[in-house]
């Protein structure tokens, strides 16, 4: 596997989304090349922010309190 | 699954299905309308949910098809441009390059660190709507299998267009923080007083 290879997997790779023997395969190649080590911890850390930062939203108060109440209105009457 | 066990594993998504229905709407009313909606309709067709399976993609699945029927025709788009090389951009490779005629030792750590959650907010509302709704699942964690489920495309298609949102984040990114004048990013020309 050269780099270009590597870069192609690269997000696959990190979103444990690879079969074992790819996923062998690009880690033996990280192993001996910096560059692409470097590229994927970058990468790795950059995912990270955007997952941090884009679930940091929660739903407003007043929504959850409106649903919770239809969700519990909604059970129906339990059956013998 | 016992009724109360639905109820309470549904609301507890009422988090990622608001801050997904956000991005998708760009309006906090549209969202909260939306959201709405797909609890009726999940409460509506809920004989139709098979206990035991995925109920957090089975609410995803309503909260996207609601959207498309509903709301994306009155969706404000945004103005986007220049994506034919956003898969290209590589922001490792840009930083790299700059390192020599920047002022800091570790340029990529400082970008990461520079970026302020209200600038990946933007950046997500503002993704092109082809592989907007693509990476909002990434986001809240959906494997490509279960995205490729949600949006009915092969996975290959899921991969791309992930590939394609994260660069064009990428290259959002990169523009605000060359707007802010991180240090890492002064690579030429004279730096500001």
């Amino acid at each position: 596997m050269d780099c270009d290879d590597c870069l192609e997997k690269l997000y696959a790779f990190l979103d444990q989304e690879l079969g074992s023997s790819e996923r062998k395969q690009v880690a033996s190649h990280l192993e001996g090349c910096t560059d692409c080590g470097d590229n994927l911890a970058f990468e790795e850390r950059f995912l990270k922010v955007i997952r941090d930062c884009g679930t940091s939203d929660v739903a407003p108060a007043e929504l959850r309190r409106r649903v919770a109440e239809r969700l519990r209105s909604d059970v129906p009457p339990t059956t013998a | 699954m016992a009724e109360d066990a639905f109820e309470s594993e549904a609301l507890s998504y009422i988090d990622a299905l608001y801050r997904t229905a956000l991005r998708m709407t760009r309006s906090e009313a549209d969202a909260e309308d939306l959201v709405q909606e797909t609890y009726i309709r999940a409460l509506r067709f809920r004989e139709q949910f098979t206990p035991g399976t995925n109920l957090k993609a089975w609410l995803f699945r309503i909260l996207t098809n609601t959207f498309i029927n509903a709301y994306r025709k009155r969706t404000r788009q945004p103005q986007t441009s220049e994506l034919d090389d956003v898969d290209e951009f590589s922001l490792y490779r840009r930083m790299s390059q700059n390192t020599p005629g920047s002022n800091s030792s570790n340029p990529e750590q400082e970008f990461l660190d520079g970026i302020v959650s209200t600038e990946v907010k933007e950046a997500l509302a503002v993704l092109p709507e082809k592989f907007r709704t693509t990476v909002l699942l990434d986001v809240e964690g959906f494997s490509y299998k279960e995205i490729a489920e949600l949006v009915g495309v092969p996975i290959g298609t899921v991969m791309s267009r992930l590939h394609r949102g994260r660069k064009f984040l990428q290259q959002r990114l990169y523009d605000l923080a060359r707007e802010r004048g991180i240090a890492a990013l002064r690579t030429s020309g004279p730096r500001p007083d």
